[in-house]
């Protein structure tokens, strides 16, 4: 049976991070452990992160694979992980907000798009970041899921 | 850039100081009450409720400051060690230890975090109990053990040397001074380091003998900001003339003072205003013997009020006036005798978020407010009458595309966003996003990260081309949204 794309496991709230990497590690070790990805998607997203920076503005960073990770992907699914104090993601850019991305054929853009129009509201990203139970993300994305 | 830097590292260092008091203005605010009401010399003078004071001021505030310093950096267990370190220095200390708390709380989190780090992988399945509380048992008694010996009587002394410089201004006549730094630094979003981390510490150890102090009315005097914020309503021009009036509301009622410094950015001259309004403000307040008896948080005038000791009223509100006043006359002379063209609100608004970081929570207010007023005419007439290579006229714009790098994840997120946009205000122009190297010879608007946008040029010359630095709300969105309306 296929999982949901979002999970009520697939959130970790609060969470303290120190770097980049391990934000990424940790992101995707969700996508790992709940059977969205296998190990070696999370060394694609740390090449990825090298290649251009996820951070979207908006505390928001979305560490996902390269292009070529395709074939680690089991099936599409999303992690939600807050950082209340921050990480920093290069350059000045602190994330608060790490949402790890595994797309299979293209399922992902849907996703995304509903991802930004939800954290282009810093209301939203308030809220996110205010939010106790998993519950409430999953309300929030609930077009997501 | 290195002054960009410096700046930026000023502000996580004040963010961070705030973080560690903001959660606890309750207990500030408690605490100011029961001083305000039951000390000898205040509304309701009652020793047994008075005893209260000195405790919650010597203890719990302090630990409440290490307890969220700790937590700041390692969760609760950090937060626990926090506190524990902190009760050194309080013990340490014979004055109230706000400064040693906020180095001890993190610094007691950071070596827990490390501490863990080192070892926890390497505890045996069964033991991880004993080791989580022996660690940190162990840890913390140390840690308040050192605290009590060294960095007590050090923070002790470093704070007593501070508020010998505070006396020192304040006796000599010379406290005024003081905002010539304070009201700059506030534009710059240094305020709460300044007020959270030196003026308040310092303010709540003259209050808890004086029973209120004059510090906690340097930065918080919302008077500067309303001066120039009337001075912009009368004299204003266009959109800042008319956002002004709602932002004496949110700045002097409701106590955001963000919101001005948007208006003094836009005109740095008017930095003068300011620097004259508190100066005044302050020399009023002195000469009144005017303080209160809290740090009001945010700046309020009911939050000023409400913290106002006994027979301070007529000194309190007469600085704010004053303080206001000087800063209208100021700022009304500069705005009338400086003629050179006013920079759109939206510029200064954008650079305001650039200093601060981050996208402030008061400029939704302004930005709104810009895109509703004529603004979108002046700019399509430009876009129309100049069609100068780069602008494009509105009905020439057929098809927007986003482009990044591999055209997979940011531009798509970028381009669901203004796509969003321009279906609620019914622009029939399609959005698509791509990567730059499939960018499609018919865009005629061509929407890149900054860093994109060279090559992005250099793929197809004849396209408009816009920068963004923030994908998921950039000002550019709704600008191009209201230039492309109907």
């Amino acid at each position: 049976m296929a999982k949901a794309v979002l999970d009520r496991e697939n959130i970790k709230l609060n969470v303290s991070i120190a770097t980049m990497e391990e934000g990424i590690r940790f992101t995707g070790g969700i996508l790992v452990a709940n059977g969205y990805v296998d190990a070696g998607y999370i060394d694609k997203m740390l090449e990825r992160e090298e290649m251009a920076s996820t951070f979207m503005g908006n505390s928001l960073a979305i560490p996902h694979g390269t292009e070529d990770a395709k074939a680690n992907v089991l099936q599409t699914g999303i992690s939600v992980v807050t950082v209340p104090e921050g990480v920093d993601f290069g350059g000045g850019n602190i994330a608060k907000i790490l949402i790890g991305i595994a797309g299979k054929n293209n399922e992902h853009l849907d996703i995304l798009s509903n991802i930004a129009i939800v954290c282009s509201d810093e209301e939203n990203i308030e809220k996110i970041l205010n939010a106790r139970t998993e519950e409430e993300i999953m309300d929030l994305f609930s077009d997501v899921g | 850039m290195a002054e960009g830097r410096n700046r930026a590292r000023i502000q996580r260092f004040g963010s961070h100081l705030s973080g560690m008091i903001m959660p606890n203005i309750g207990a500030f605010i408690a605490w100011g009450l029961i001083t305000a009401l039951f000390i000898p010399a205040g509304w309701l003078p009652y020793e047994p409720l008075a005893a209260l004071v000195g405790p919650m001021i010597i203890y719990l505030l302090p630990l409440l400051i290490g307890f969220t310093g700790g937590r700041l950096v390692y969760d609760f267990r950090g937060g626990v060690l926090g506190a524990t370190a902190t009760m050194g220095v309080i013990v340490g200390s014979d004055i109230p230890m706000f400064l040693g708390a906020m180095i001890m709380g993190p610094l007691a989190g950071y070596l827990m975090k490390k501490i863990d780090q080192l070892f926890l992988d390497k505890i045996r399945a069964g033991f991880e109990m004993l080791y989580n509380t022996f660690s940190a048992g162990i840890l913390g008694a140390t840690l308040a053990g050192i605290a009590v010996l060294g960095i007590g009587p050090i923070v002790n002394s470093l704070v007593n040397s501070l508020a010998n410089g505070v006396e020192f201004t304040v006796n000599n006549g010379l406290l005024p001074l003081a905002s010539i730094v304070i009201e700059p630094a506030k534009i710059l979003f240094l305020n709460n380091a300044i007020n959270h981390g030196f003026l308040s510490p310092l303010g709540v150890e003259q209050a808890a003998t004086a029973g209120k102090s004059i510090l906690f009315l340097l930065e918080t005097n919302p008077g500067p900001g309303l001066g120039i914020l009337l001075a912009f309503t009368v004299f204003g021009k266009g959109i800042s003339k008319s956002s002004a009036p709602g932002a004496i509301i949110i700045q002097f009622l409701g106590g955001i003072h963000e919101i001005y410094f948007p208006f003094v950015l836009m005109k740095p001259l008017l930095v003068l205003a300011v620097i004259g309004g508190g100066m005044s403000g302050v020399f009023t307040f002195v000469l009144l013997d005017a303080g209160l008896v809290a740090t009001p948080a945010p700046g309020s005038i009911f939050a000023l009020l409400a913290l106002t000791p006994q027979g301070n009223y007529v000194g309190v509100v007469l600085g704010v006036a004053v303080a206001a006043a000087v800063s209208f006359t100021i700022a009304s002379i500069i705005l009338k005798t400086t003629k050179d063209v006013e920079e759109d609100l939206t510029v200064a608004t954008g650079k305001m978020e650039e200093m601060k970081g981050k996208k402030s929570s008061a400029s939704e207010f302004l930005t709104p407010g810009a895109a509703t007023t004529s603004d979108g005419d002046v700019l399509h007439e430009a876009g129309a009458v100049t069609s100068t290579p780069g602008v494009k006229a509105t009905e020439d714009v057929r098809r927007v595309v986003f482009a990044c790098d591999a055209g997979m994840g940011s531009s798509a997120m970028g381009a669901s966003i203004l796509k969003n946009k321009f279906k609620k205000e019914n622009i029939d122009i399609p959005v698509t996003n791509t990567a730059i190297s499939q960018l499609p010879e018919d865009a005629d608007i061509v929407v890149t990260h900054k860093d994109l946008t060279p090559r992005a040029k250099e793929k197809l010359p004849q396209a408009e081309h816009i920068s963004v630095e923030n994908f998921m709300n950039s000002p550019e969105y709704d600008k191009l949204t209201q230039r492309l309306k109907k």
